[in-house]
């Protein structure tokens, strides 16, 4: 057994990881980090398949409420609870088979494909807003509001209330990507879980009195026909399409750009031949995708590659070291928008495959249909900063570039 | 012609799953779990020995990746 103590926020490390997961690949693929209290996986292999083990249980709040907590704590957040605990991506079946396939048919290609007109308008309404700059902070201007914009569009709530959208996800995206929940990161949490319930709940009254064309209504639909499911699941599946489809779309976006614009004839050749774009999206998703690693509980005693790992043991299952790994993929290191096929992992494996996934990419490939075609010039006026985060690859903003038609 | 009457179009003759896009997220599975199953990859794999038209089409419907293809009487 391996063990070591490193310490994944390292600045280093949160700036270029990559080094350090072809160590962990080469040398110790699996192993117990101590300062994090877990075990590591990061060959592509490994974590497929641990992604696709049943015995992989997804549900980490539960343990975390039930071992990190005092009992006045549990007490005191148990309104946290309820709404985490209800979250698809965070259950196990049975309860997950039932709930993903109430959601899945709202995200299928084909009913994201509708939604491609209105996520166009937004992202071209973006860019006219553009006309005249110089210089734009690309997370600011862009990748913050964009997938704000749409998911609002898709629960039905207006765009004026946006800001508030925001401030509910970032408090509730420091409790679960920081890895580590403080009390202060709980406690604003559950604030904003509160505030966001409250709103909603005036949002479902409004559906009630007014039934319209949107996911929310839908919702609704299948609420009434489905006895196992109350009001409150509602609000909170709305709660978690936004918490979701927010920060790691931002990230999708942001470190895409990033990293398509490093060198500037990827964005001429997608001006140039946009039916790249297709496998331009999937080649930003493997190198540089919005999530480092997901959490696993082992549900069981169990073994991987020989070591034993305990029940109720967490493991950090590392897509971005497995998108690298030269045994599944040809020069892994090398950034190539024609690449194909490219089973990355970026969206994970299994059960728990994003469901956002087709809005997602839809609203990356929009992102490179127009971006390229108005600017012929983007360049970073210094190099991004990643976020000091373990789970999710986040660029701290502002990301300034400059660009020219 | 009797039944298929809310199909426009021929008869699914075959389901292909591609598996260079399957991720085993199970969906077709929940929707007819005695026709797809997943292989020791955790692949879907279709098992029936016939083919029921309505889930055929759901199960496409809801893959997250558009990995099931029918392909239709000429």
């Amino acid at each position: 057994m391996i063990v070591v103590d490193d310490d994944l926020l390292d600045p280093a490390l949160i700036a270029e990881p990559f080094r350090y997961y072809r160590r962990l690949r080469e040398e110790m693929p699996i192993h117990y980090n101590e300062r994090w209290r877990g075990w590591v996986v990061s060959s592509y292999e490994d974590v497929a398949r641990a992604l696709r083990d049943k015995r992989m249980l997804a549900d980490t709040i539960t343990p975390y409420f039930q071992t990190k907590l005092t009992q006045e704590e549990r007490k005191r957040f148990a309104p946290t609870y309820e709404v985490l605990n209800s979250w698809v991506v965070f259950l196990d079946p049975p309860k997950h088979t039932r709930l993903r396939k109430i959601f899945s048919k709202a995200f299928t290609p084909s009913s994201v494909e509708q939604m491609r007109g209105q996520v166009q308008t937004i992202v071209r309404e973006t860019l006219d807003g553009w006309a005249g700059r110089s210089e734009i902070d690309l997370i600011g201007d862009y990748a913050s509001t964009l997938p704000a914009n749409v998911i609002a569009t898709v629960i039905g709530a207006p765009p004026e209330d946006l800001h508030l959208f925001h401030r509910w996800a970032d408090d509730l995206t420091n409790l679960l990507h920081g890895g580590v929940g403080t009390e202060l990161r709980l406690e604003n949490a559950q604030t904003a879980i509160l505030e966001f319930k409250d709103y909603l709940q005036d949002l479902y009254d409004d559906h009630v009195r007014h039934p319209r064309d949107d996911m929310m209504n839908w919702l609704m639909d299948v609420e009434r026909e489905d006895e196992l499911l109350t009001p409150d699941d509602v609000l909170y599946a709305c709660m978690l399409l936004l918490n979701a489809g927010h920060e790691t779309t931002q990230n999708l976006i942001a470190n895409s750009i990033a990293t398509l614009i490093e060198q500037p004839e990827n964005m001429e050749a997608l001006a140039r031949e946009p039916e790249l774009i297709k496998t331009a999206i999937e080649e930003c998703l493997r190198l540089n995708g919005p999530m480092k690693g997901t959490m696993r509980i082992a549900g069981e005693d169990m073994q991987i590659r020989g070591e034993e790992i305990k029940k109720g043991e967490r493991i950090m299952l590392l897509m971005a070291a497995a998108n690298r790994d030269p045994e599944k993929f040809e020069n892994p290191d090398k950034f190539d928008i024609r690449r194909w096929p490219n089973s990355h992992l970026s969206f994970g494996h299994g059960i728990h495959f994003c469901l956002g996934a087709p809005l997602a990419r839809l609203e990356l490939e929009l992102t490179l249909r127009e971006l390229p075609k108005r600017f012929k010039t983007m360049r970073l006026t210094e190099a991004a900063k990643y976020q000091p985060r373990i789970l999710s690859r986040s660029i701290e903003p502002p990301l300034r570039l400059t660009i020219a038609a | 012609m009797t039944g298929c009457t809310k199909m426009s179009g021929s008869r699914i003759t075959r389901i292909v799953i591609d598996h260079d896009l399957c991720v085993g997220s199970t969906m077709c599975l929940g929707v007819d779990p005695a026709r797809f199953d997943l292989d020791d990859k955790a692949q879907a794999i279709f098992v029936g020995t016939d083919i029921d038209e309505t889930l055929a089409r759901e199960a496409a419907e809801v893959c997250p990746v558009a990995a099931i293809k029918l392909v239709f009487e000429e």
